[in-house]
């Protein structure tokens, strides 16, 4: 009985395979499935079976029962959907079908995720005009006419008293003339220098960053890079800080991560010296306080500023500035 | 700022440091090291010679063989074939035998020259990398005997380190400077080379020196040296200033070229024969005085505040930045005016810059070069010009010091020092490593301390804090955060609505670019902008790198145009692209402009360019996907403008000169155009070289954020079904469809929950002048199910509204 059963199936489920037509689903319904099919009939020969084998032997010839039931309900959808036993012409391996997406630039990629981290420890964003005026490109920040630190930028003039900022540090002195500490902000934005060559565009984008209080220390100023380093390059990375200058900065401090690239063994990316300079930074120099009538006795504070590209190429292992204006796909889509 | 290591220590031991520490530690000190470099690392082949023979060259004028003594017991001498002019029996020089490479990379093999064998090369000073001397062959001392190092001979093993000064240290561009940092950090004392120096009063003395300005010359020295032998400099001096990279030139110009690298005080060495009247007067030029020949043999113009060394009559050098040709010391001079002054550093910069002659010199002075420094600097030079030059002192001197001033005390608390870095230091602890750098320093709490005078960067109490901080060494200072007051800072719109655009267009297939934001001029033109479009009044660059970068733009679509041709080179002509960027509009001369956010997106080729052919056919994009993908913006910014909505309109009339004429639609909020969209003119396409179509978007988004928003509010599911009616009508072609389905939604009637037009048919079935327009309309009441007699009713009297406005009728078949 069980055999006859196990056999009945493995028939059945055969037979399911080779239909193709509506003609052959409905003979093996009569056959299989009607009131005197072949399941039916087996059905009514469990009554000769011992008893104690009966509960099991109807459970079996139940399941058997539903689960061709099942079979021919799918082939029957099946070849109504017009699809064959098998679909034949349904090729998996093709690609599947999208409108596709864009991309962000890379550098606005790196720019947002800097914001975003400074964002999270509490930093407002202000953006000022890339064209900005003598005064809080340079004066404001400590840096008269004839100052020998105007060589460190090589600036773009419209005229003499109008220029195109040469970072975006000039945000700095005006929120610091408009308002009162304490104060956290970060001015992302585009800077310009006339320079051009694989490691210089004549265009960047630099995202400058401040805070004042009462009793702003140098170690805050370390302990706020840390923090930011660490989120941007993800992981412990070793950091140093050293003396350095900037006329709107004193103590004034560039900061060097270890080597991404060799881990600091040394490279030809990092010049053999294992750090790669990400960051200049210092406390605001009074100077600068005084001049949008802070008084330095009372409040101190910190700023910084970093290249976004230069962090960009860092990341993801760019070696050619250039790249980044050029808007090729080829490039844009890798990011 | 260069030197070398053999340099610095005769001044401090660096006994137990190698480079790279020292490197290191001046680095950490804030004298960052750019470069260490192993000098004349190629040149360990090369080694001394003896010409023993010279004859000619059997089949060239210009060669000669010669026999030369190699040092080597193998061989008493090999034969060299040498084309030197300088080459004779008995010269002791260099070679470079078989195996041996130059410095430049040659490897010297053995060889046949016209035949002749030549066993290795006689070498020039430039073929072995040392200076640019390339006349003939070495000629070295005859009394060297053959086959010894070149490198031991000439003492060439040395490193030379390069540092990038920061502009507020002008102490240590100079050796010594560098010498008293190490001395800081290594508990020593340095060795100065000149000890004492005379008092100059001006005793005996036969010149006079007056100096005019005072004010631009704190200090003037002279001395006079007669009885001088003007020759080359011996071989250590011209070594130091080669490995520095600076060309020896005769032993005066070299001596004052190496105080100015020791002390780090510009010396200036005149002829006394050509000074008028004996005397040195430090003035501006007069009226007639408008130009001056340098000793580079050019003329120059002055303007009536340059600071000039004139004698009785005329200048004979500018101040601080070069001397003049006339004046100049020459192989003939046998008298020298001994210069060692001081200037104001505003302006020798100012005349560096307005002469355009950046000079060693002048890079000192316009950072500041201590007055009390030049007594020393100038006996240095005297000393060794007596050496070297055989000079002779006969009477004193003249030392003039209008700017003379006492040592600068600055008061420092030890309380403001440890607010400012976060550290815990006593009184002493600070005065201790104040004096580790010669500074003078007494009191607790609040210290007295005495600036040395070549420190003159040290103006205020927060120079000193800084000090203090790299004494320490930024890495010991301890990490904290700061604590400041919670603050929840407002979000700036415009800026929130350029992150929304950028979600919106890179979702629908969108890359954004980033161009420069300076353009060349010729952009207006292959826009075809016309003479008075404001959009060609531009911010102009005084200084601009190139043509293409001299203005800053005012369109953002030319650039993107740009983009398209350069991927379409590149064999990526399936295109969708979009820049959020500012414009600038020029506003007044000497004002800063206005500066604008647009937004720019364009498409060209495949209208799905990473779906394939495979399932859209190779469809092209037209303008219907630009117009999807701006309406996509405002809905799902849910944008609805002022007067109540946005809408796009085609408008012959309101053309851009870069735009298709029928392919044009403005993005208007009532009277206000936010935006345009069209395809790229046949015109403009051919200026930028692009053959396919190209479709784009303009947008100003500083419009945006002002308009009022749909506010998002729930309204109840309907409860009960809908019913859908379609109607084909039959319109005059000139009819817009869209102007059919906006008549249908201005009826308002309220049990219509939507419409849209599915088809629009012109063709040859139809009419003449006729297309055919089919709607499809779903009615549906919010309080009952409607039956088929009502949605007649009311589908009915929307067909016959429509017809009669259009002068359309039933569509039939
Ligand atoms: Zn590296």
């Amino acid at each position: 009985m069980e055999n006859s059963l196990q056999q009945l199936k493995a028939e059945a489920e055969e037979a399911l395979c080779r239909i193709s037509d509506k003609a052959g689903l409905e003979a093996f319904r009569v056959k299989y499935l009607g009131r005197k099919g072949l399941l039916s009939s087996t059905m009514k020969q469990l009554g000769s079976v011992a008893k104690e084998d009966r509960p099991r032997l109807g459970q079996l010839a139940n399941t058997i029962k539903k689960g061709v039931e099942d079979l021919f309900a799918d082939s029957k959808e099946k070849l109504e959907s017009g699809g064959g036993a098998v679909a034949a012409d349904m090729d998996l391996s093709l690609a599947g079908r999208t409108i596709g997406f864009g991309k962000c630039h890379p550098i606005t990629q790196v720019m947002e995720e800097i914001c975003a981290v400074f964002e999270g420890m509490g930093f407002a964003v202000a953006e000022g005009p890339d064209i900005e005026t003598d005064y809080y490109n340079f004066e404001a920040l400590n840096i008269p006419k004839h100052h020998p630190a105007r060589d460190m930028h090589d600036t773009f003039y419209v005229s003499d008293s109008i220029l195109l900022r040469t970072h975006t540090s000039p945000m700095q002195a005006r929120i610091m003339e408009d308002r009162d500490p304490p104060l956290r902000y970060i001015a992302p934005g585009k800077v310009y220098r006339c320079d051009s060559d694989i490691t210089h565009t004549p265009m960047f984008h630099q995202v400058e960053g401040f805070l004042v209080d009462r009793k702003v220390s140098f170690a805050d100023l370390k302990g706020v890079l840390t923090a930011f380093t660490q989120r941007m390059f993800e992981g412990d990375l070793p950091l140093r800080f050293r003396p350095s200058f900037f006329p709107f900065t004193e103590p004034s401090a560039e900061v060097d991560i270890a080597c991404v690239i060799c881990s600091g063994k040394g490279c030809r990316v990092c010049k053999r010296t294992g750090w790669l300079e990400i960051l200049g930074a210092g406390l605001i120099d009074p100077e600068v306080m005084t001049m949008v009538g802070y008084d330095p006795d009372e409040f101190s504070g910190f700023a910084f500023g970093l290249g976004v590209e230069r962090i960009a190429m860092l990341k993801y292992g760019i070696d050619d500035i250039r790249l980044y204006y050029e808007n090729d796909l080829r490039f844009l889509e890798q990011f | 700022m260069k030197f070398t290591l053999s340099w610095l220590s005769k001044y401090i031991s660096t006994d137990g440091l190698d480079s790279a520490q020292l490197a290191e530690r001046l680095t950490m000190l804030g004298l960052e090291v750019d470069v260490v470099e192993q000098l004349y690392a190629g040149l360990d082949d090369i080694v001394t010679a003896r010409v023993i023979s010279v004859k000619k060259h059997p089949n060239a004028d210009r060669l000669t063989l010669c026999e030369v003594e190699v040092g080597d017991e193998t061989v008493p001498t090999v034969p060299i074939v040498c084309g030197a002019p300088n080459v004779r029996a008995g010269l002791v020089t260099a070679i470079a035998r078989p195996g041996s490479v130059l410095p430049g990379g040659h490897k010297i093999k053995k060889a046949k020259v016209r035949g002749e064998v030549s066993m290795g090369m006689l070498c020039s000073w430039k073929e072995l990398g040392i200076s640019e001397d390339h006349a003939g062959i070495l000629e070295l001392d005859s009394s060297i005997e053959s086959g010894r190092s070149l490198k031991e001979v000439l003492e060439l093993d040395d490193t030379m380190v390069e540092i990038d000064l920061t502009p507020n240290r002008p102490d240590c561009a100079s050796v010594l400077g560098i010498a008293r940092e190490v001395a800081g950090f290594t508990n020593q004392k340095i060795k100065p080379p000149v000890k004492e120096v005379p008092t100059l009063d001006g005793s005996g003395v036969d010149f006079t020196v007056t100096i005019e300005e005072p004010e631009l010359c704190p200090r003037y020295a002279a001395r006079k040296l007669t009885n001088v032998v003007i020759k080359p400099s011996p071989w250590w001096l011209q070594r130091q200033l080669l490995a520095v990279g600076m060309r020896p030139i005769n032993n005066i110009v070299d001596i004052t070229n190496f105080i100015m690298l020791e002390y780090g005080q510009p010396l200036h060495a005149f002829d006394f024969s050509t000074l008028a009247g004996k005397a040195i007067v430090v003035r501006c030029p007069r009226e007639n005085e408008k130009t001056f020949t340098t000793l580079d043999d050019t003329e120059r113009e002055l303007d009536p505040a340059t600071l000039m060394i004139c004698d009785a009559e005329k200048p004979v050098a500018v101040a601080g930045v070069m001397g003049g040709l006339d004046s100049e010391v020459t192989e003939t001079t046998t008298q020298v005016l001994l210069e060692a002054a001081c200037f104001n550093p505003v302006s020798i910069r100012r005349t560096a810059r307005t002469l355009n002659l950046p000079s060693e010199a002048s890079y000192r002075f316009e950072r500041g070069v201590d007055p009390d420094g030049v007594s020393n600097a100038m006996e240095r030079a005297v000393q060794l010009m007596c050496e070297l030059a055989e000079a002779q002192i006969t009477a004193n001197g003249v030392d003039e010091y209008p700017g003379q001033k006492e040592l600068l005390q600055l008061p420092l608390r030890v309380q403001r020092v440890n607010e400012l870095l976060g550290i815990d230091l006593t009184s002493e602890q600070v005065a201790d490593y104040l004096r580790t750098i010669e500074f003078t320093v007494s009191g607790t709490d609040v210290l007295q301390v005495i600036i040395p005078s070549f420190r003159i960067d040290i103006e205020r109490e927060i120079d000193l804090v800084e000090e203090i901080a790299r004494l320490v060494g930024y890495n010991e200072i301890p990490t904290t955060l700061p604590s400041i007051t919670m603050d929840y800072p407002q979000r700036d719109p415009l800026r929130q609505l350029r992150q929304d655009v950028v979600s919106v267009f890179t979702a629908q297939g969108f890359y954004e670019v980033i161009n420069y934001s300076f353009v060349g001029d010729k952009h207006s033109d292959m826009m075809g902008l016309a003479e008075g479009d404001s959009r060609r009044k531009v911010v102009r660059l005084l200084n601009p790198l190139s043509e293409d970068q001299a203005v800053m733009r005012t369109m953002l679509l030319p650039g993107m145009l740009e983009n398209i041709r350069r991927n379409i080179n590149f064999q990526q002509s399936d295109i969708r692209m979009f820049e959020i960027g500012k414009v600038f509009k020029f506003v007044a001369e000497d004002a800063q402009p206005e500066e604008r956010y647009q937004l720019c997106a364009v498409m060209s080729g495949q209208r799905y360019p990473s779906g394939g052919s495979l399932y859209f056919a190779g469809d092209r994009a037209d303008i219907f996907d630009m117009k999807g993908a701006a309406e996509n913006l405002f809905q799902s910014l849910r944008l609805e403008g002022t007067s109540g909505s946005i809408q796009f309109i085609a408008d012959s009339k309101n053309q851009q000169p870069y735009s298709d004429p029928d392919t044009f639609i403005r993005i208007m909020d009532g009277d206000q155009q936010l935006g345009i969209l069209s395809r790229i003119s046949r015109k403009t396409a051919r200026a930028f070289s692009l053959k396919q179509p190209v479709f784009f978007l303009e947008l100003d988004l500083e419009l945006l954020p002002q308009l009022p928003r749909i506010a998002k509010s729930f309204k109840r599911l309907a409860r009960y079904p809908s019913i859908k009616r379609d109607i084909a009508l039959l319109v005059p072609e000139v009819v817009p469809a869209g102007d059919v389905l906006e008549a249908l939604i201005e009826q308002k009637n309220k049990n219509v929950v939507y419409a849209d037009i599915f088809d629009v048919y012109t063709g040859k079935k139809m009419e003449k002048g006729m297309k055919s327009v089919a709607l499809s309309v779903t009615y549906r009441s919010e309080e009952k199910t409607l039956d088929d007699a009502t949605v007649d009713g009311f589908h009915n009297k929307l067909v016959n509204t429509l017809m009669s406005r259009f002068k359309g009728r039933y569509r039939e078949g």
